[in-house]
């Protein structure tokens, strides 16, 4: 059995790619300078696509490869390139595709999917014949092989979208999906400035600073690519630290993978004490200093 | 030039007060409906494009009997026409892209709006399979639509980048929320819209989806759950749990 991964970021390959090692051979599709990383990840070859916004050229060309039967299963990085692709490689090869699931078994002829629904208030569990699915990096911990895969570049067929211009937008400059720690803040800080005082708790313990949604999206206290949530980035840290977070359903959804969540909230009532494995009923800003003159004895 | 808009609107559930039964399901039944966000600043996207260029918006509801009042609310934001098409299943994207293309086909259109990704499910598949079932171009997670003649240029909002492209119509463009800030409409529009005719027909393509639904149930929180009221008792435990994990 063959699969193929799609992602056109190519941060995203890694853990998609160890994902699809337990079930059979795959190539990977990816785009960008291929960076030296993306070989060591187990693809029989990878295969490097000129530009990710050629949504269109991209459909056909892997689903003339699904249709053709090369591959039986195609695993997509989802991004919004890659969700706009998975969704017309599926209507293209006449095929179903099911979105962004968190756990896939094959039986030999169906498939087994898990998905979060209802806005993450509900896990949907699925079965059907479907060959297209969109997976969130955290399916797998990525793991790297020996054996080097080779690098072939591919062009595409002509695309009916022009792209004109692309503009690098403002990155905080790290990756939180990769954090072990990760001390994440919500409405309840109040302000941006107070984020310094933040800030030392967040060095002393090597956690990265995330947020809610509106934090990074409403107020701009911090860049969007540190927003964790169903809309945002699925993290996985060894501790998360919830801090005046109430704990939107949504937000859960992007957290739910860690591996201990600690929340301090002035709220009793607050959601996110349903869903922690220790919390404190009070203000972040006594509770944070004690906390790290703790840790730092 | 003047456009004709279509514009898809998913109405939802109130999810916040989905509560689950004793066996962990869940289910939306009686829950009060509304438009999703992103189909509201689909809406304002379609509307403003009409109040700049002319032409018309038609809205596109797939839902059920229960969902049609819910187009008052499109047409008080500026819908033209609507018409609600009851059937909808919920969990196949591939048949309400069946369903939602073949109603398209029959009604004049140059660009199809939709929303990028819906707080219910989130799949994001339904533009892609609307633009696959059309044979369009998809243009996704737009933060500005400008047609110029018979091409549209969008800002793609992608997760490091924006980008701009240009592709010819007709075209789906799906938005994210950046696009606008819908309106509140007036209240003398949301009384004319309650007077307006909201037409109403069955899905006109029978659901043959094979994908079966084993279960839909709350996800279960294993969670150690151990709340301190008295900061001053949780500050050592806390401590300890930092110190063993991030050693």
């Amino acid at each position: 059995m063959r699969s193929f991964v799609f992602s056109d970021d190519q941060s995203l390959v890694p853990a998609i790619a160890t994902f699809a090692r337990g079930l059979g051979e795959y190539d990977i599709y990816a785009s960008g300078p291929p960076s030296p990383a993306i070989k060591k990840y187990g693809a029989s070859k990878t295969f490097i696509l000129n530009d990710p916004n050629l949504t269109d050229s991209i459909a056909d060309l892997l689903a003339s490869k699904l249709s053709a039967g090369e591959y039986q299963f195609g695993f997509i990085a989802s991004t919004v390139n890659g969700r706009d692709v998975a969704g017309l490689l599926a209507s293209k090869s006449n095929a179903n595709a099911i979105a962004e699931i968190s756990s896939f078994e094959f039986s030999g002829s169906s498939v087994r999917t898990k998905r979060f629904f209802f806005g993450g208030k509900s896990i949907l569990e699925e079965e059907s014949s479907s060959r297209i699915f969109t997976v969130s990096p955290g399916i797998a911990e990525p793991k790297e092989v020996d054996a080097e895969s080779s690098v072939e570049q591919v062009s595409l067929s002509p695309s009916r979208i022009t792209v004109l211009s692309s503009e690098d937008k403002k990155s905080g400059g790290v990756d939180i999906e990769k954090a072990q720690a990760i001390v994440s803040i919500g409405r309840g800080l109040g302000s941006k400035d107070k984020l310094s005082s933040i800030e030392p708790f967040a060095s002393a313990i090597n956690a990265v600073i995330a947020g809610s949604r509106p934090v990074c999206l409403d107020y701009h206290w911090l860049s969007e690519d540190r927003q964790v949530g169903l809309s945002g980035k699925k993290v996985r840290p060894k501790v998360y630290i919830a801090l005046g977070i109430s704990g939107q359903i949504q937000h859960i959804a992007g957290m739910r993978g860690s591996k201990i969540v600690i929340a301090v909230n002035k709220d009793r009532s607050a959601p996110i004490f349903e869903e922690c494995d220790y919390g404190i009923v009070g203000d972040m800003f006594d509770v944070l200093p004690k906390l790290m003159d703790g840790v730092k004895k | 030039m003047a456009y004709n808009i279509i514009v898809l609107i998913k109405v939802i559930p109130d999810l916040e007060q989905i509560k689950p039964d004793q066996q962990g399901n869940v289910s939306t039944k009686n829950l009060p409906l509304r438009i999703e966000t992103l189909s509201e600043n689909s809406i304002e996207a379609a509307v403003q494009l009409r109040e700049k260029h002319g032409g018309k918006v038609t809205g596109i509801i797939f839902g059920t009997q229960e969902t049609v009042p819910i187009m008052k609310k499109a047409y008080a934001m500026g819908v033209d026409d609507g018409v609600v098409i009851t059937g909808y299943p919920g969990n196949d994207p591939r048949y309400t892209a069946s369903v939602l293309s073949s109603k398209i086909k029959g009604i004049p259109h140059d660009i199809i709006v939709m929303g990028n990704q819906s707080a219910d499910s989130y799949t994001g598949l339904l533009p892609g399979l609307v633009a696959g079932a059309l044979g369009y171009t998809l243009i996704g997670n737009a933060i500005s639509i400008i047609p110029t003649e018979r091409k549209v240029r969008v800002k793609k909002f992608l997760e490091n980048k924006n980008v701009d492209v240009e592709a010819p119509l007709p075209a789906v463009i799906s938005v994210a929320q950046e696009i606008n800030e819908p309106r509140l409409p007036p209240v003398m529009q949301i009384m004319a819209a309650g007077r307006k005719q909201i037409p109403t027909e069955a899905a006109s393509i029978s659901n043959s989806s094979s994908i079966k639904v084993l279960s839909n149930t709350a996800p279960k929180s294993e969670r150690k759950k151990m709340i301190f009221e008295k900061p001053e008792e949780g500050i050592p435990v806390i401590i300890k749990v930092l110190k063993e994990e991030l050693r």
